[in-house]
């Protein structure tokens, strides 16, 4: 069964556009990464999934429920962290923990050993009122509240932000204990490397719009490769106008650009060049990303 | 009920200060009756000499004002006015400050309707109302019988304690409906004071120019004491006109926050 599958979903708000015709399949146990820059339109997407915003049209379900017929049923599934947290400050942490497991079906005292296990894990002090965390703190009550009762998909926007670096890794190293107990997983960032870390699957959304989905493993392996080049004499820009490159930056004696395309016609081109040195890397995922931007653009 | 009592518990300490301020009006006002009462003709012949549209928009009676009801009525006007601030207040900041506060992604992304979000916030803010009245009419009916020189209707006077209970639940109505048409409600009393200052004023305007139909504008002024006290019960029509009022503010307050967009918080 498919997690999350929504068909031509868009939002509009007022007449600005938010999401259009985004269509994603999200299957049952998979982490999916979903990329973009702020104001792409991931945050809709996901907030419309909650029921927190309203589609303009199309339509999406999270496992098999309508989400417009179905919120509680699909958000008794569901725990959401969004990349900002705001609580209610006159609580205490424990008192907030309670009251949000209050919502669920769940055996509650299950839920709360959960809290207590998973506020030693992180060093989260249960008794200090929320008014009194740091936003780091604050962000790991977050956390928790959306952990807690063990939700078949968690959905996670940007959730990284105010978490130090060793935090961060507990974090991600609990999602990957998750989704090994089953769980499905949505993840929004726009850093790419957190992506390249946890996700599976990943789609990047541009404008509104998604405009690729690949498998992480098949991104990196793509044919897309960062070439590095040193030349005996000054380069001439011309002599890399060849289908499949892009990003060239020359520099002095030296060349960089993406390739994407057969191997064999590059080297081609490369036979004609007068080299000291020459390097082919792996381009990260950001490079890729900046890739398929400028593709989508070229279009 | 998780929602209904944690609003009760959030507003324990409001509800407390106010049901305290209130009691503290009436207590002041009330200790003042006997000295109202020690010489009546002069006192009588005082309030005669101001004009009648002051004694009207001050709800002073001079067939009435010497009894216990008649003073208590006269002191009711400015309850009800404090009471209306505190059920705007309620009925308003119960439910924009999750969306001041930023907790709506919260609340909303858990498993609950937002129709059971509404009631249950709707009924805490009801509660908390009721526990004022109780507390306002039991404050009443004590400073009552310490001050009044005779016998008194429990029920006129807690009938004429009532009518603070029916203002206060049109201006938590209208709060609640203020709370979802005002995109972002930055400060509860920015919303709640001039509401219900401008309609104290409109029906003490009425008084002054001596227009009647100005009571169907101001909830302040559907509940005539004197009639009260004159017939021992409320005025059908307004008893009716301030249920459509109600129930057409609830409902319209349901049916927007339903459809109303959570924006990002951030």
């Amino acid at each position: 069964m498919n997690a999350i599958q929504t068909t031509k979903l868009t939002k509009y708000y007022g007449k600005s556009k938010g999401i259009v015709d985004v269509d994603m399949t999200v299957t049952e146990g998979e982490i999916y990464g979903f990329i973009g820059p702020n104001g792409a339109g991931k945050s809709t997407t996901i907030r419309t999934l909650l029921g927190l915003i309203h589609a303009t049209s199309g339509s999406a379900t999270i496992f098999g429920k309508d989400i417009t017929t179905s919120g509680p049923e699909i958000r008794e599934e569901v725990g959401y962290l969004p990349s900002e947290v705001f609580y209610y400050d006159d609580m205490r942490v424990i008192d907030l923990l309670k009251y949000s497991a209050s919502f669920y079906k769940k055996d509650h005292k299950a839920i709360e050993q959960r809290i207590k296990r998973l506020a030693e894990m992180f060093d989260l002090d249960l008794k200090k009122k929320i008014d009194d965390l740091s936003y780091g703190n604050k962000k790991k009550v977050g956390i928790i509240q959306g952990l807690a009762h063990e939700p078949r998909l968690i959905i996670l926007d940007e959730p990284t932000g105010g978490l130090d670096p060793l935090i961060q890794q507990q974090f991600f190293n609990l999602l990957k204990e998750e989704n090994a107990k089953g769980a499905t997983i949505l993840f929004s960032s726009h850093i790419l490397s957190e992506v390249q870390r946890l996700c599976d699957r990943v789609a990047i959304i541009k404008d509104g719009s998604i405009i690729k989905v690949e498998q992480i493993k098949t991104l990196l392996e793509n044919s897309t490769k960062r070439f590095k080049l040193q030349l005996v004499n000054t380069p001439d820009p011309s002599a890399f106008a060849v289908d499949g490159v892009s990003d060239l930056a020359i520099l002095d004696h030296s060349v960089s650009f993406l390739y994407r395309g057969r191997v064999n016609d590059i080297t081609k081109m490369l036979v004609t060049q007068d080299l000291t040195d020459l390097l082919v890397e792996e381009p990260d995922l950001e490079e890729i990303f900046m890739h398929y931007y400028q593709k989508e653009d070229e279009q | 009920m998780n929602v209904f009592f944690r609003e009760l518990n959030a507003y324990r300490k409001s509800t407390i200060i106010w049901c305290a301020s209130l009691a503290a009006i009436l207590v002041v006002f009330m200790a003042l009756y006997p000295a109202f009462t020690t010489d009546v003709a002069a006192t009588r012949q005082v309030l005669a000499q101001f004009p009648a549209a002051m004694r009207n928009a001050l709800n002073i009676s001079l067939a009435n004002f010497f009894t216990i009801y008649g003073f208590y009525g006269y002191l009711l006007g400015f309850a009800a006015l404090a009471g209306a601030i505190q059920a705007m207040n309620v009925g308003n900041g119960i439910i924009s400050k999750e969306v001041s506060g930023k907790t709506a992604d919260f609340l909303l992304s858990k498993p609950m309707t937002r129709v059971r979000v509404m009631s249950a916030k709707l009924a805490a803010a009801l509660a908390i109302i009721i526990i004022t009245n109780v507390v306002f009419s039991g404050v009443s009916y004590l400073a009552a019988l310490m001050v009044a020189p005779e016998k008194f209707a429990a029920g006129t006077l807690l009938l004429l304690a009532s009518t603070m209970f029916l203002v206060q639940l049109v201006f938590l109505a209208l709060g609640a409906l203020f709370a979802v048409l005002i995109p972002k409600v930055k400060s509860v009393v920015s919303v709640s004071l001039p509401t219900v200052f401008t309609l104290y004023i409109i029906g003490t305007l009425g008084d002054v120019l001596g227009n009647d139909n100005v009571r169907y504008l101001s909830p302040f002024k559907f509940f005539d004491t004197n009639y009260i006290i004159r017939n021992v019960s409320l005025e059908g029509k307004f008893l009716v006109i301030e249920a459509a009022i109600i129930v057409v503010a609830i409902a319209a307050s349901y049916v927007i926050y339903v459809k109303k967009d959570v924006r990002a918080s951030a």
